[in-house]
């Protein structure tokens, strides 16, 4: 059995060559970086073209009023939850080869996260009164609608990304110390020097800090399921036919899972090349990685098939229509496409020699998100072309290259903040791999101590 | 007597524990064990033991803070919505508790993470004043024990440093 | 006070709608529209552009489903065994239901669509923010969004044509959401006049612009609380009941042959409009 790490990595060694990754990536990186810029700067030109013009121009119409930034938007918080089931979850279970992975996830949770609020202000119509949907006093005694999912996403949103954001934070103060006693000029040093807080590592920091780091923990993971949960109640809690289901919830769940554990692999073959993280992001840890993907795909091909189920035996005859408009109608391709990618491409995942074959599990991983992202999309577009008042049946409705031009730009957005934080913060957890390490080490001494005894 | 800080490092946790266990049952005039402090690069269950009973208050906040979050959200919304013209929406009660129980769960979980974090900053003592004696070894590979004593106290210190193979022993200059 | 205010009134808060207990008191504004008499003229559709200052977009935008006719004529064929479908032609004017319990107020985020006390649903355009979220949960798809700034947009209320706008009524700017009011700007003249003169409005004295235009009279409108107004008196003969959600002649084992009907009611929208069914030869 390989070894998710090597335990005679010196400690001193693993701080040489994490912190080397703040200082010189390879090419690719700073190629990724223009690309990445290039692509924003296409999103922040159609979003000022819209903004001047009117929502008229991202071709939605009044029976199609909801298009693709409220199905990138649910992508986009769907994979944020993987970082918390890896740094949060997988911490609670002990999973020790989380460790050299999780950071990066972590700061993918965040990232996406405030790639999805983007997604709020664009889709709306008077995005400059945005502010209405805060509670906040004022001389009217106007409040926000607290009735409306849109409200309970402001507020779980607000929360999750606070508190991951927080949680990146404390989890990283330690290794900020030593990025503190490491690099000694520059703007560099003066940001370690104030966000690492004076850490020292005296023992009333560490245990302090386990504790603080174990209950952040336990409040993620609820956050995180109730977060993918309200979105879903968007949906949900609506009329429509193909949205009033009550297993979206858990559905929503499983779909966020899956997609973040695909662009978590996505992050790691990408990290691993450029900042010649070979000796932390080993071929094991991805194995692991990929087992879990394939274990949350299976689970959300059967939360699928029991949505399919309960339309298809339910009384509710407008929502079979819907979902025999998806099958047959004009969405036809891309449903079938969504299933393909979601549900039998990964089955390729559980064959042993595709799962450490990097390449192959770069290009798999991509596909799987576009699977995820087709679900998105087949869940909110059919809806509206088949929805229950005949008047509306209308499929033809396709989005505009504003819309198309700001998705796209997303995905650059996301880039660019996930780059510049692995350039500009240790992206491997140097205390943990530390702590991962010295286990490894005592449970071998334990066993050659028992196997002597003997 | 002015009082004078001491920096021992050590290789592993063996010998620091080992050091801090003599410390403790040797009694040194002029030095107290409570001002002993354990500096490490990472996390340390295991050696805990040696440094004797510290409490860890950080729950207490957290307590306080998600109970807070929650009672402050349901009575917040609670209250807005009995204000608001007492205006019906859709047919629904003008305090509807299935909505008001989802925002009352954020806040719950809100409240505990800020107050859990506010309550690790006060525990832990951050943001700290630098210590007097740092190496930066200590984020690195070395487990590191701050002590403080009378001059007096010194030499013995030091002595019980030596024995258990400390790496380096750092002094603060005299005054 | 509010929390007050919000333990002294606990129970009222509590109270859903609507509900036989909580009546409307003094109006209850409803509609019932006869499609036996509908011609499809859309006349009525007319009406309420020059009434409620709708912006006519022009065809692009038309095309691209653009257009804001709060009161439309949707056109059906029923081609059955016939030689040429349009002979089956049907027609369904479609307004704002005005539901009295409308899933587009639950879920709009900023409470800028509410239930007012005359039973209607009212739309607040300063508060809209534009998350389109009552579109895509009303059912029927009668609110129409301001896709573009209309008032500036120099083909549409071109130089002469402004002075036909109605000064009672408001233009929209871009990025709201507007759907039909029930004339809402005639409702309330009328409701203050009768204030002032300490009576309640009269059958008849208000009348919404498409009832007004119906060349075939086919549009009723009035106070449902009224007993003497007639469109009260046409829900009670079709025995159409506003807060049920299944009428009770059409539980009955032999379901009477009565046209009223309203329109997916068993959304549980508790609908305003009722509508009569249009006949057809096979009943003949």
């Amino acid at each position: 059995m390989e070894k998710d790490i090597r335990e005679d990595i010196a400690w001193a060694q693993i701080n040489k060559d994490v912190l080397k990754s703040l200082e010189n990536p390879r090419k690719l990186y700073w190629i990724i970086l223009f690309i990445a810029i290039a692509m924003v700067g296409v999103a922040v030109g159609c979003e000022v073209y819209q903004y001047q013009t009117g929502m008229g121009v991202a071709n939605k119409n009044n029976s199609h009023v909801w298009g693709l930034y409220i199905a990138t938007f649910i992508f986009w918080i769907g994979m944020s939850h993987s970082g918390t089931l890896l740094s949060a979850i997988l911490h609670l279970m002990h999973a020790d080869w989380r460790k050299p992975i999780y950071r990066f996830a972590e700061a993918m949770t965040t990232f996406s996260l405030m790639t999805a609020g983007l997604f709020v202000l664009v889709h709306l119509g008077r995005l400059w009164q945005v502010y209405y949907v805060m509670p906040y006093p004022s001389e009217r005694w106007v409040w926000p609608n607290f009735q409306s999912p849109l409200v309970w996403d402001m507020f779980a949103i607000a929360t999750y990304l606070s508190s991951s954001v927080i949680f990146l934070y404390v989890g990283m103060i330690p290794d900020l110390a030593i990025c503190r006693d490491n690099i000694h000029s520059g703007w560099r040093k003066k940001l370690y020097t104030v966000m690492s807080l004076g850490w020292e590592g005296t023992d009333r920091q560490w245990r302090n800090f386990r504790i603080t780091y174990l209950t952040v923990a336990c409040f993620l993971i609820p956050l995180a399921v109730s977060v993918h949960s309200i979105v879903a109640s968007d949906f949900a809690m609506s009329n429509m036919p193909g949205w009033h289901v009550t297993s979206f919830p858990p559905y929503f769940v499983a779909g966020a899972l899956y997609s973040g554990c695909a662009a978590i692999i996505t992050l790691f073959v990408i990290l691993r090349y450029t900042f010649k993280f070979e000796e932390y992001m080993t071929l094991s840890i991805m194995r692991k990685l990929v087992r879990l993907t394939f274990a949350i795909a299976m689970v959300w091909t059967y939360l699928n098939m029991i949505e399919f189920a309960s339309v298809w035996y339910g009384h509710d005859q407008t929502a079979k229509d819907q979902l025999i408009f998806k099958a047959t109608g004009p969405y036809a391709p891309f449903f079938w496409a969504m299933i393909f990618f979601g549900s039998i491409l990964p089955l390729m995942l559980a064959f042993k020699r595709f799962q450490t074959h990097l390449p192959i599990l770069f290009v798999v991983s991509i596909l799987l998100n576009v699977g995820m992202w087709l679900e998105r999309w087949m869940i909110i577009a059919p809806s509206f072309a088949h929805g229950h008042y005949p008047w509306t049946w209308d499929h033809d409705q396709w989005p505009s290259f504003v819309q198309w031009g700001i998705v796209f730009g997303s995905f650059g957005w996301f880039t660019l903040l996930f780059m510049v934080f692995c350039k500009v913060f240790p992206s491997v957890s140097m205390y943990e791999v530390k702590e991962m390490v010295y286990h490894r080490t005592l449970a071998l001494k334990g066993k050659s101590a028992a196997k002597g005894g003997h | 007597m002015s009082q004078r800080h001491l920096l021992a490092l050590f290789n592993d946790f063996d010998g620091a524990a080992a050091a801090i266990s003599e410390l403790r049952a040797t009694s040194i005039k002029g030095f107290d064990i409570d001002d002993l402090i354990l500096k490490s690069p990472i996390e340390h269950p295991e050696v805990e033991a040696v440094l004797g009973d510290k409490p860890i208050n950080v729950q207490w906040f957290t307590l306080i803070g998600a109970c807070m979050g929650g009672l402050l959200a349901f009575f917040l919304v609670a209250s807005a919505q009995a204000n608001f013209f007492a205006q019906i929406k859709g047919g629904k009660p003008i305090v509807p508790l299935p909505p008001d129980f989802v925002l009352t769960y954020e806040m719950f979980i809100l409240g505990g993470v800020f107050i859990t974090v506010l309550g690790f900053l006060i525990c832990a003592g951050l943001p700290a004043k630098r210590s007097p004696l740092y190496s930066s070894k200590v984020s690195e590979d070395q487990i590191g024990i701050l002590v403080k004593g009378d001059e007096s106290a010194l030499t013995t210190l030091k002595t019980i440093f030596t024995k258990h193979r400390a790496l380096e022993i750092q002094e603060e200059a005299g005054r | 006070m509010s929390i007050v205010n919000l333990l002294g009134n606990w129970s009222d808060f509590r109270q859903q709608h609507p509900s036989d207990e909580h009546k409307h008191l003094e109006y209850k504004w409803a509609m019932s529209i006869d499609l036996d008499a509908c011609t499809g003229c859309n006349a009525c559709s007319v009406a309420c552009y020059a009434e409620n200052n709708l912006p006519v977009v022009g065809k692009e935008k038309f095309s691209h489903g653009h257009s804001h006719h709060w009161m439309r004529i949707e056109r059906y064929w029923d081609n059955d065994g016939r030689e040429f479908a349009d002979q089956g032609a049907q027609f369904l004017p479609m307004l704002c239901q005005q539901c009295e319990s409308a899933p587009c107020e639950t879920v709009c985020p900023v409470g800028a669509t509410n239930h007012t006390a005359d039973g209607l649903n009212s739309q607040n355009y300063h508060r809209c923010v534009g998350s389109r979220y009552c579109n895509a949960n009303c059912p029927y798809k009668v609110r129409y969004f301001n896709w573009y700034d209309y008032p500036t947009t120099e083909n549409v209320w071109p130089e002469p044509m402004r002075q036909q706008l109605n000064p009672d009524a408001t233009v929209r700017g871009k990025g709201v959401m507007e759907k039909c009011t029930f004339c809402l700007q005639r409702l309330r003249a009328a409701q203050s006049t009768a204030r002032t003169e300490g009576r309640s409005v009269r059958d008849g004295e208000v009348q919404t612009a498409c009832q007004q235009v119906c060349p075939t009279g086919a549009i009723t409108f009035g106070n449902l609380v009224d007993p003497e107004a007639k469109v009260g008196k046409q829900w009670m003969q079709q025995q159409v009941e506003l807060n049920k959600d299944k009428q009770v002649k059409d539980t009955a084992e032999h379901a009477s042959k009565l046209r009223g009907y309203r329109v997916l009611e068993e959304l549980r929208t508790y609908p305003s409009v009722m509508y009569l069914e249009q006949l057809r030869e096979s009943a003949i």
